[in-house]
């Protein structure tokens, strides 16, 4: 690809935002499932903050999106239009006003969100009349919303990656490995997000809070290696438009977030406290150190990468 | 579908009058925006929502040391397989019976994706109407006969409008004349159905290689890596998923309660 020509869409902070969220809530739903699938009494708590996390994570996202468009009240014809036109591409499943596009991950991510947020809502929502004691146990229907749901999870955490890869711009194009980066900082960031609020449960909490920080540093030596491959794809194609517009992450105008955020703050800083001993030891001043670093390079992952996509070449 | 209809733009025709810059501001309405300084002639350095065509001034050294002067009236391409097209998460952007792309502006929510997507940067983004907007071939004009307003006003016939098959001999033969003439590196972009996306249906004989003029020498279709994208994120949601089940079914744990 020619650089000089390209335009950006010029997302906003809150579109980063929203690719933050969306990997909290998606790394949450898929950890409480998980928690309540293999014990859901021993693992109460992991399934109780995740679930409500995951559905307070996802609240906002819509929000975000709707406001950056240019035509806010057009949000819904992200899915549906009165009149749809029969061409409007390759794989399209048109039912009534219904549109799917299979190839628009923006278009199936829409879809994505509103199955997501419907689990979120319902697992939420069992797990709190289970506590409140005005049902009995809820658990045949939350293992079948907790499933669904951890698809849509990690969709929701992936998608993004996988829209971004589905762009001209140079720093995309060639670089397959977004999505699969975009799960492990889902699953790492919504990890880290529970476990920092277990931080504040005490001495119950440590199995709990051990666990959790193993969950989260195999999700970032994951992230880790998939970051890497992203980097190696991106320089491995020789164009020379696609090294300048690396040059602009590893080594220009993005290059301290890159090299301080994700790489130190976001990776190596959390992955040597963990196997320094929250793993552990779980204890919560150090485990919240770690969830607060991974959370802020999770953010920043997103944020300086696709700072750095957007920057357009002269 | 109706047979399809295509602009060819031959370089070689080009003498930079613009004349069809203005007609195509003329005819769509279009206001006028504050010039910049390219360094050239050229005025913008970009397509914008405001500016549909534009000619394309490019100033380079030849082999023995001499200024060449490219001149290029550009487009959107009308690509048969559509980058913007297939991005719209809306629908909005739709391809008519005469396989040219627009974008329905009753529908487009101003997401920005199509933006991103062009693999020609020609797709931009009206902050004014919050929708994103391109050259339709003068939709209107075409469905009545006239031929888009870029091609009318062009004096030296570098822009040509009619059927793409019959633009398509008349190209090859052009090149094959100017390749007599001298003229080694003159070629044909996106005239091929083969090529790559599918040939486009604004297509242009060169006088020399694409990225002389900016073009990409090989445009992919953004949407090309979905696939493979996705399969990706599948195998790593499965291992993290895998991760996650042994780190909570071990047994114990720390603080074993």
């Amino acid at each position: 690809m020619e650089p000089g020509l390209l335009k950006s869409a010029d997302w906003p902070f809150l579109i980063d935002l929203y690719f933050f969220l969306g990997g909290i809530a998606g790394g949450a739903f898929v950890i409480a499932t998980i928690a309540n699938m293999l014990d859901s009494q021993k693992h109460r708590d992991v399934v109780r903050v995740g679930y409500y996390l995951a559905l307070l994570a996802i609240i906002p996202a819509p929000i975000f999106l709707i406001i950056d468009l240019g035509v806010p009240s057009r949000f819904l014809h992200m899915m549906t239009v009165a009149k749809p036109d029969a061409a409007i591409g390759a794989n399209v499943i048109s039912i009534g006003p219904f549109h799917l596009k299979l190839l628009s991950p923006m278009n199936v991510g829409a879809w994505a969100l509103l199955g997501f947020s419907g689990c979120a809502f319902l697992a939420a929502l069992s797990v709190f009349l289970e506590d409140s004691k005005k049902t009995g146990s809820l658990s045949g229907l939350r293992m079948v919303v907790g499933i669904i749901g951890g698809v849509f999870g990690f969709f929701i955490a992936a998608y993004p990656g996988v829209l971004l890869g589905a762009t001209a711009r140079p720093l995309f194009v060639n670089a397959h490995w977004l999505g699969a980066m975009f799960v492990a900082v889902g699953l790492a960031t919504g990890g880290a997000a529970i476990a920092l609020i277990m931080s504040s449960m005490g001495v119950r909490a440590r199995d709990a809070r051990s666990r959790l920080m193993k969950v989260t540093a195999f999700a970032l030596i994951i992230e880790l290696v998939t970051l890497i491959l992203f980097v190696v794809a991106a320089s491995g194609v020789g164009s020379a438009g696609i090294s300048r517009a690396l040059s602009v992450l590893i080594s220009g105008q993005y290059s301290v977030g890159f090299w301080l955020g994700i790489v130190v703050v976001g990776l190596l800083a959390p992955l040597a406290l963990q196997f320094g001993g929250a793993i552990r030891k779980a204890n919560p001043g150090m485990v919240a150190l770690v969830s607060v670093l991974v959370l802020l390079g999770g953010f920043l992952t997103k944020w300086v990468i696709i700072g750095a996509g957007q920057v357009v070449l002269s | 579908m109706a047979r399809t209809l295509a602009m060819f733009t031959d370089v070689s025709l080009c003498i930079g009058c613009r004349a069809c810059q203005v007609a195509c501001k003329q005819w769509n309405e279009l206001p006028a925006e504050e010039p910049e300084w390219t360094g050239t002639y050229q005025n913008h350095a970009h397509f914008t929502d405001k500016s549909y065509r534009l000619v394309r001034f490019i100033e380079k050294k030849d082999d023995k040391g001499q200024m060449q002067w490219h001149l290029m009236s550009d487009v959107c391409k009308h690509c048969a397989q559509a980058g913007c097209l297939e991005a719209c998460p809306t629908g909005a952007i739709y391809r008519t019976q005469y396989g040219t792309v627009n974008i329905n502006q009753d529908i487009c929510n101003g997401c920005r994706y199509c933006v991103s997507a062009c693999p020609f940067g020609v797709v931009a983004f009206n902050e004014d109407t919050g929708r994103a907007s391109k050259c339709t071939f003068c939709n209107d004009r075409i469905h009545n006969g006239l031929g888009p307003a870029c091609a009318k006003a062009c004096p030296t016939e570098s822009i040509q409008f009619g059927f793409r098959d019959e633009l398509a001999a008349k190209a090859q033969k052009r090149v094959a004349k100017l390749h007599e003439m001298g003229y080694r590196n003159a070629q044909l972009y996106g005239e091929d159905p083969k090529g790559p996306l599918g040939g486009l249906n604004a297509f242009f004989l060169l006088l020399d290689r694409p990225t002389v003029y900016g073009l990409p020498e090989k445009p992919k279709l953004p949407q090309s890596n979905v696939f493979l994208d996705s399969l990706l994120s599948i195998g790593s949601a499965i291992v993290l998923g895998i991760g996650a089940v042994v780190a909570f079914r071990e047994r114990g744990g720390q603080g074993n309660n």
